[in-house]
């Protein structure tokens, strides 16, 4: 596709064009994954939003080992490895690191960083429950980040300019739903590697030209009227799926499986609701991000998701879900012994739960338990 | 006529008359516990071994845990509401909620069978390996205290509770396996939530907000209990939960207090958490009510090994601080001790001693405010802040910081306590990795090395090689 191959230059020349926004006075704020910060507040503000995102490499994790004892998440291990090497350049031209606090590994992150760095940290809690009070705090966590943002670049966020961006982020989220939802036919017009990449690549580039992007994605995909693609359709699910951490899609498509829809906590853009434009922008904005958005294992009870991937197995059509998780994320560990049973008197379908902690050595039996697992549920 | 477990429960404080009084229930629960006759022998020898029974308070103490577990083991049998809530939680709730009628039962099921099939009979092992058959696999850094209530419900020791009072504000591992527990057992649970979201530095300070909401939450748990128990949970029983709360503290903070005076070490470590963790363990009459009673019998027998000169450990030793004494091994902590190390207070007795000095349980947002000033609850500075203080405050050479593995909130600790506490205060930290609940991995043996290094350190520094 052409509009991936201009993302992919875009992304190259991203942390040029970020150094040369800073050069002109505008402000990085970097965040962690997980959804829960409302990209439009820092839109708005003038700045710029980066997502943290980036995953898959074990020697960061074992840098982390200098910071923090082994039993925390692998991605968050690596996130402590980046920040304190500066091997993530985002790291190191970020203005003002957001992180919004979803569970205690996220949590350490923000400690060791804050701890061990000059990074000027904006903290702000996700709390675990779906309740009004809840909500209320949400809501105030992000209106302080909107003050907090404010004070940094001097600029106002007006109704208008949040309605502005809330529009543009609308439109991103819609056309990367739209992209998705195409993966319910069985032709498949667009392979998850290539969905995951645009997903991963809205986290980094510019936002107008994200949305061209899509725009172009979904113009050419439209039109395509591609074979229909032999294996069992996946539905690949987990904790955390970072920018570069590849090898389970490679390791899916190798043994003949199609992955045709992802759920993710970290690293795929929650894009299944839109921010009301009626009413307070902010209350929207926390309604959408907090309370309709699909949440993730760390929420108490996590019935919701659970219920909505076995929504999502039926919708897509899938013959089995792939249940991908980093090492020590205990909530999603916890539910992966439960949540088979659910599925398979839902569905009748199978699950294999796969765990890594980014080590070359795990490839090999992780390829043999998933060629084992697309084999049995092959028709 | 005696029975093969008369001695031990001698051993434990038990009065005879008391013994042959309760037998049948004695019986029925040990037999729901699978221990026999060579269990029993053992334990008596693991009891000897390891706890300081020339005390009558400490017989005591463990017996008040021994009777505790049987009433746990039997509650739905005789009759009782069953409430269980989480490790560490914010006392209050429980209390009021055991207050406002004698026909519910409010414990903390893992911490009841740590300090008992533990501390006392050295049987966790079956229990253990049921929590990891059934949602806690081994290998996965998964908490071995939920182990053992995910263990003692599936091998049908502990009773299926009427309502679960998950604290949800602090680790993310409980909440999410009462979930589990719920999924397959179906009652119900209430989860007082919260967000540990203080940047580094902030501590004492917090935002209003946050303990409003944790405020709103505490208070849920109580709404939640009357609408599942169907029983008011009146001021008046919070006032009569909070005041049993705080005998029992106040017992707890004068032991503290006697042995921070004591010239050399007059009591094991061991000990003083066997007692504090009453405040914990339940909010029973048995430990709310026995126990600042028998912390009292306690507390007067350490005051005449003061007199006396008595001391456990060589008068000259460095002096460290713990984190916590292991939960259900006395061994290990025993073991740091017999190293040569002096262990006058740990960092958790430290902040138990603290509380309940001022705010009664008035509101959710009182004791929320209360909770916040603590530290743990509000987050890793804070946590950090404490130690280096009561390091300080208790004028130690050392901290051996055992932070608890699987543990997320502690884990995160592993090394930024270490830094800050040596930064802060001078004072030498060992970080040592180990396991609070379970001791098959991280055992006597396998920390020995690391203390034994420590001890050399410290005390070449005090000069006493």
């Amino acid at each position: 596709m052409r509009a991936t191959e201009k993302l992919s230059a875009h992304l190259k020349n991203r942390l040029a064009d970020l150094n040369r926004a800073r050069e002109e006075g505008r402000k990085i704020i970097c965040y962690t994954p997980g959804g829960y910060l409302p990209e439009e507040l820092v839109l708005a503000s003038g700045a710029i939003p980066i997502c943290l995102i980036r995953g898959g490499d074990h020697s960061m994790v074992e840098l982390a080992g200098s910071y923090i004892c082994r039993w925390i998440d692998t991605f968050c291990r690596a996130q402590i490895g980046y920040g304190v090497s500066g091997e993530d350049p985002y790291y190191s031209i970020l203005d003002l690191l957001v992180v919004p606090v979803t569970d205690n590994h996220i949590r350490a992150v923000m400690d060791v960083l804050d701890y061990h760095t000059d990074m000027d940290i904006f903290p702000f809690g996700v709390p675990h429950m779906k309740e009004k009070a809840a909500l209320d705090y949400y809501l105030q966590g992000i209106t302080r980040l909107k003050n907090r943002l404010e004070e940094l670049t001097r600029n106002q966020i007006t109704e208008s300019r949040l309605r502005e961006a809330i529009l543009l982020c609308n439109r991103e989220r819609d056309l990367l739903r739209k992209i998705s939802l195409l993966r319910r036919s069985r032709q498949v017009p667009i392979n998850s590697k290539e969905f995951v990449a645009l997903n991963h690549g809205s986290f980094i580039a510019d936002k107008g030209f994200m949305v061209e992007v899509l725009e172009s994605v979904w113009e050419e995909l439209e039109g395509l009227s591609p074979p229909v693609q032999e294996g069992p359709r996946i539905l690949l699910t987990g904790s955390t799926l970072a920018l570069g951490d590849s090898k389970i899609l490679d390791m899916i498509k190798d043994s003949g499986g199609v992955v045709v829809i992802e759920e993710f906590a970290e690293g795929i853009r929650p894009y299944w609701e839109d921010v009301d434009l009626d009413g307070d922008p902010m209350a929207a904005l926390a309604n959408c991000y907090f309370m309709r958005r699909i949440p993730p294992a760390w929420f108490r009870p996590g019935r919701e998701r659970l219920e909505f991937l076995i929504r999502l197995a039926k919708d897509f059509n899938v013959a089995g879900v792939i249940w991908y998780q980093l090492m020590y994320r205990e909530s999603y560990k916890l539910e992966s012994f439960y949540f088979p049973n659910m599925l398979r008197k839902e569905t009748e379908l199978s699950m294999l739960t796969v765990e890594s902690d980014y080590e070359a050595s795990e490839s090999g039996p992780l390829r043999t338990r998933i060629e084992a697992f697309i084999e049995a549920i092959r028709e | 006529m005696t029975d093969y477990y008369d001695e031990l429960l001698a051993i434990c404080g038990f009065e005879v008359e008391e013994i042959d009084r309760e037998r049948p229930r004695i019986e029925k629960a040990f037999e729901k516990l699978e221990l026999g006759d060579e269990d029993i022998k053992k334990a008596e020898n693991w009891v000897r071994q390891n706890h300081d029974i020339d005390l009558v308070g400490v017989r005591k103490l463990l017996g008040v845990w021994l009777k505790e577990l049987i009433d746990l083991v039997l509650a739905k049998d005789e009759g009782k509401r069953v409430v269980y809530y989480g490790f560490p939680t914010i006392a209050g709730p429980a209390a009021a909620i055991a207050a406002a009628s004698d026909e519910i039962y409010c414990v903390c099921p893992d911490a009841v069978l740590c300090y008992t099939m533990g501390q006392i009979f050295n049987k966790l092992t079956p229990i253990l390996e049921a929590g990891e058959e059934n949602g806690l696999p081994p290998g996965h850094g998964l908490c071995s205290l939920q182990q053992i209530r995910v263990g003692g419900l599936a091998k049908g020791i502990i009773p299926v509770p009427d309502l679960v009072l998950t604290s949800s504000y602090y680790c993310d591992m409980g909440s999410k396996t009462d979930e589990l527990l719920h999924e397959r057992y179906g009652h119900p649970a209430v989860y007082a939530d919260g967000s540990m979201d203080s940047r580094w530095g902030e501590f004492p300070n917090f935002l209003p907000e946050r303990a409003d909401f944790l405020g709103i939450q505490l208070e849920k748990v109580l709404s939640k209990a009357t609408e599942v128990l169907g029983v008011e949970i009146t001021k008046k029983a919070r006032y009569e939960g909070a005041s049993r709360s705080r005998g029992l503290f106040g017992a707890v903070r004068e032991l503290v207090g006697l042995i921070k005076g004591a010239e050399g070490q007059p009591l094991s470590i061991v000990e003083v958490e066997v007692a504090r963790r009453l405040t914990s363990g339940s909010t029973s009459r048995r430990f709310m009510t026995d126990g600042p009673q028998i912390i009292a019998i306690l507390n007067q027998e350490v005051r005449e090994r003061i007199d006396k000169d008595i001391v456990v450990v060589e008068r000259d030793a460095p002096k460290v601080m713990i984190l916590m004494a292991h939960f259900s091994d006395p061994s290990i902590t025993r073991m740091i001790e017999n190293m040569g190390l002096s262990i006058p207070v740990t960092v958790h007795t430290t902040l138990a001693s603290r509380i309940m000095k001022k705010t009664p349980f008035i509101s959710g947002e009182d004791l929320a405010k209360e909770q916040l000033e603590r530290g743990p609850f509000h987050g890793s500075y804070g946590e950090i802040k404490r130690a280096a203080e009561a390091a300080q405050e208790f004028d130690v050479d050392g901290v051996i910081f055992n932070y608890i593995f699987n543990c997320r909130p502690i884990a995160m600790l592993s090394h930024l306590l270490k830094q800050f506490v040596q930064k802060e205060t001078g004072i030498p930290v060992l970080s040592l990795e180990m396991d609070m609940y379970d001791s098959r991995t991280y055992n006597e043996s396998a920390l020995r090395i690391r203390v034994e290094a420590f001890a050399e350190m410290l005390r070449a520094k005090k000069n006493l090689l």
